[in-house]
């Protein structure tokens, strides 16, 4: 099997797995408890903390660790939500777990903005420009997209936003890009930045919200007041003890190179074949490949039988996000659905997506040849 | 002593075939009552069950609600046919401060008192004890009823619970009901098997063209009518190759026509193996452009024995998916995978077929060797409730 949903998942390191096996059966003590094994444990948690933190590229700030994205991103949003008339901007191009609170706080009463997306996947910066203003309290935009692998300008997204509204918090979706791409969120000024651990070969169920000013946020769960109030319920001690292994397994530009070189290797692949488009994220990871003249959930499912796996995230069916977000690229409802999600890993070789390039093509031919 | 009294309806019309249906319907409240501590007792005209514990009894109740042939069912209390006996228990039904009326019914006539003065008899008495209470005989909150048997007992009850009616399942046969996934099958299915129908099922499915999740969705659907039908074997065929063959050999708008009738060659295949008796579908007039007259006529004109019931032919869309809803199929038929049918569809099917223009377009196809193909990938799986 030849894995290409690493935007969906990936498969946790086996030493990520040894430490957890280590703080769920050995060092299993609850944090909050105030004996000498589980004060060591808070202080591994803050040990954790800056590792993260270091990471991320910066200085100060907190972090609260989740559930994960999901929870995340609720948190940043519900979390900053003020009473009184502000507005609050998003991009239509964000993940579900974004895009839904949105809907949310629109449904409540609240002033939303969607900033539309360009060709490239890109927010509209323009259009950005255009709905800041003094009442803004939020923006929100994913760093870089699960569908296209498009990379936002956040430098742009920073400077837009001091000059039209310096009093707006802005909440990056960081999820496709943290352990991904290299930056340092202290030179874009992040209010809020949300991380998932299953994306970058730490266990599923673990994530964790980094906040610059605590004073911007107010918790939205409530409870025995963990996390300094911000996220009550027990630490995931193992989860996320395995997820700071991964973080620091992880060589993110020698990773970037490797990716980037299978990235143009199947794009070399697929050039052969007019008809095989693809949206041009220049987030290597993550592509999104146009098979004209099959379904791509069809050509998934047949490729599932050769042994390649690909990603459903884009496209398909009606209810899913990836339509949004194709369609918010400019394009039409039935070039959405030839659409696949091809996204790497760094452990795969160049033969592996040559193999895997070959196998697609043939199945995308065959499967032509019927459905013509 | 606390008991469940039965009643059955349709079984009275049976003349000299009462027995065989009486012994299946019993068979039946055995088999749906499997696992449980209980006594079962037939008086006539009326079943009790009787000896079970307090914390089974809801349990029981909602299992007997799932019969076919079942009319209905009362929790009462069983007492000897003794008028001070009756009295008794007729005065612990709390009827305060309410309008009530007394129905007695004796199924005994040897009870030396007429149903008439019994129940004005005990009515006085209810009305003496029960402050605030008033009798109504037209339109009472509180419905007390005697029920004096042959077997000397009294039953005494305030509630008349309706089961589902019907005839007991295996009583009418055994067929073959094409499950595709949607909302109206299991439908079909259901409105059959409460006719007495034992069913076993059949789903086409078009991997790669549908997801496998479509297949795990029926075999749900399947398990949901396991609750009321107890077993079913389910056929599942592929029908990717023909899907290929018809779209590569035959006019767009034919598609669906030509699906189905090769549906209907492979479903009356099964049967023959299966000894089953006729085929089941959900079809309902108009509602689609396979489901017009024309179009039912040209699939049904393929099969050489075997009768297809459609159950749901006259029912309105809203009706079937209230009966979905009831049998607890609706959620999981609405779930948004493909089903086989929606793949290679075309954008102008033909809605009234002509018989001779079908077997032009299907003269291009190898229909026996399509047919034997489809009957070569068969996979059966028993569906039980667990």
């Amino acid at each position: 099997m030849i894995y290409l949903d690493n935007a969906a998942t990936t498969q946790m390191f086996e030493g990520g797995v040894d430490i957890y096996k280590k703080y769920a059966c050995q060092s299993f003590f609850n944090p909050s408890a105030g004996y000498a094994q589980s004060i060591e444990i808070a202080k591994e948690l803050n040990v954790a903390r800056d590792k993260i933190l270091n990471k991320l590229g910066s200085s100060k700030g907190n972090i609260i660790f989740t559930g994960g994205a999901t929870e995340s991103n609720n948190l940043a949003i519900m979390g900053s939500k003020r009473n009184g008339k502000w507005e609050y901007v998003f991009s239509v191009g964000e993940h579900p777990s974004v895009y839904n609170v949105a809907r949310e706080l629109e449904s409540q009463g609240h002033i939303v903005h969607f900033v539309g997306l360009q060709e490239n996947g890109q927010i509209d910066y323009n259009q950005l420009e255009k709905v800041l203003n003094s009442k803004t309290r939020l923006i929100s935009v994913m760093h870089s997209s699960n569908e296209t692998g498009a990379i936002n300008d956040l430098r742009l997204v920073d400077k837009i936003r001091k000059d039209k509204s310096p009093q707006a918090l802005l909440h990056v979706d960081g999820v496709q890009a943290f352990c991904k791409l290299e930056y340092r969120i202290d030179d874009y000024n992040i209010d809020l930045y949300t991380i998932s651990a299953h994306k970058f070969h730490g266990p599923k169920g673990v994530g964790a919200l980094y906040v610059r000013n605590c004073a911007s946020l107010k918790n939205i769960v409530f409870g025995g007041g963990q996390e300094n109030g911000y996220r009550s319920g027990t630490e995931n001690v193992p989860g996320i003890m395995s997820m700071v292994y991964a973080i620091e397994n992880i060589d993110v530009k020698q990773n970037y190179r490797r990716v980037k070189e299978l990235n143009k290797k199947l794009k070399e692949i697929f050039s052969k074949d007019e008809n095989i488009s693809y949206v041009n994220g220049n987030n290597p990871y993550v592509i999104s490949f146009g098979f004209a003249g099959v379904n791509g959930e069809t050509l998934m499912r047949a490729l599932e039988n050769e042994g390649i796996i690909v990603g459903t995230g884009s496209a398909c069916s009606a209810k899913k996000a990836g339509n949004r977000i194709l369609e918010n690229c400019g394009l039409s409802k039935d070039k959405v659905k030839t659409h696949i999600r091809i996204s790497f890993d760094f452990n795969q070789t160049i033969d592996q997506i040559e193999e895997a390039g070959e196998i697609i093509l043939k199945t995308y031919h065959n499967l032509l040849e019927k459905v013509k | 002593m606390r008991v469940i009294l039965l009643r059955f309806g349709e079984l009275y019309l049976k003349g000299h075939n009462r027995n065989i249906f009486e012994n299946t319907l019993i068979d039946n409240i055995r088999t749906m009552l499997k696992g449980e501590d209980f006594k079962f007792e037939k008086t006539f005209g009326r079943y009790v069950i009787s000896n079970f514990s307090q914390d089974a009894e809801s349990r029981i109740v909602l299992k007997l609600q799932k019969v076919f042939g079942l009319y209905s069912l009362s929790i009462a209390t069983e007492v000897d046919a003794k008028e001070q006996d009756i009295l008794e228990e007729v005065l612990k039904i709390d009827c305060r401060n309410n309008t009530f009326k007394v129905f007695v019914k004796r199924a005994d006539k040897a009870f030396p008192i007429s149903s008439m003065d019994f129940a004005k008899k005990l009515g006085e008495e209810v009305l003496n004890k029960n402050e605030g209470s008033s009798v109504d005989l037209y339109n009472p909150n509180k419905t007390i009823y005697v029920d004096i048997r042959l077997n000397k007992k009294a039953y005494i009850f305030s509630d008349i619970i309706k089961c589902q009616g019907g005839l007991p399942l295996g009583s009418s046969g055994k067929g073959l009901l094409l499950l595709s996934g949607g909302i109206d099958s299991p439908v079909a299915g259901y409105l059959m098997a409460k006719r007495g129908m034992k069913l076993e099922a059949l789903h086409f499915y078009s991997y790669p063209y549908t997801s496998l999740l479509a297949k795990e969705k029926v075999i749900t659907l399947a398990r949901k009518l396991c609750e009321y039908v107890g077993e079913i074997k389910l056929h599942i065929v592929s029908f990717t190759t023909v899907q290929e063959e018809i779209h590569k050999h035959c006019r767009e708008e034919y598609m669906i026509t030509i699906m189905r009738r090769i549906m209907m060659r492979v479903a009356e295949k099964i049967c023959d193996k299966n000894d089953l008796g006729a085929i089941l579908t959900g079809e309902s007039l108009g509602q689609v452009a396979s489901q017009t007259m024309q179009s039912m006529t040209s699939t049904e004109n393929v099969l050489e024995k075997k009768p297809v019931f459609r159950p749901c032919i006259a029912m309105d869309k809203e009706d079937i998916m209230a009966v979905a809803k009831n049998i607890d199929t609706y959620e999981t038929s609405i779930l948004p995978y493909e089903d086989c049918c929606t793949v290679f569809l075309p954008k102008n099917p033909i809605i009234k077929p002509i018989l001779e223009k079908v077997e032009h377009e299907e003269s291009f196809l190898d229909i026996d060797k399509l047919v034997e193909g489809c009957l070569g990938s068969e996979e059966i799986m028993r569906i039980t409730l667990n």
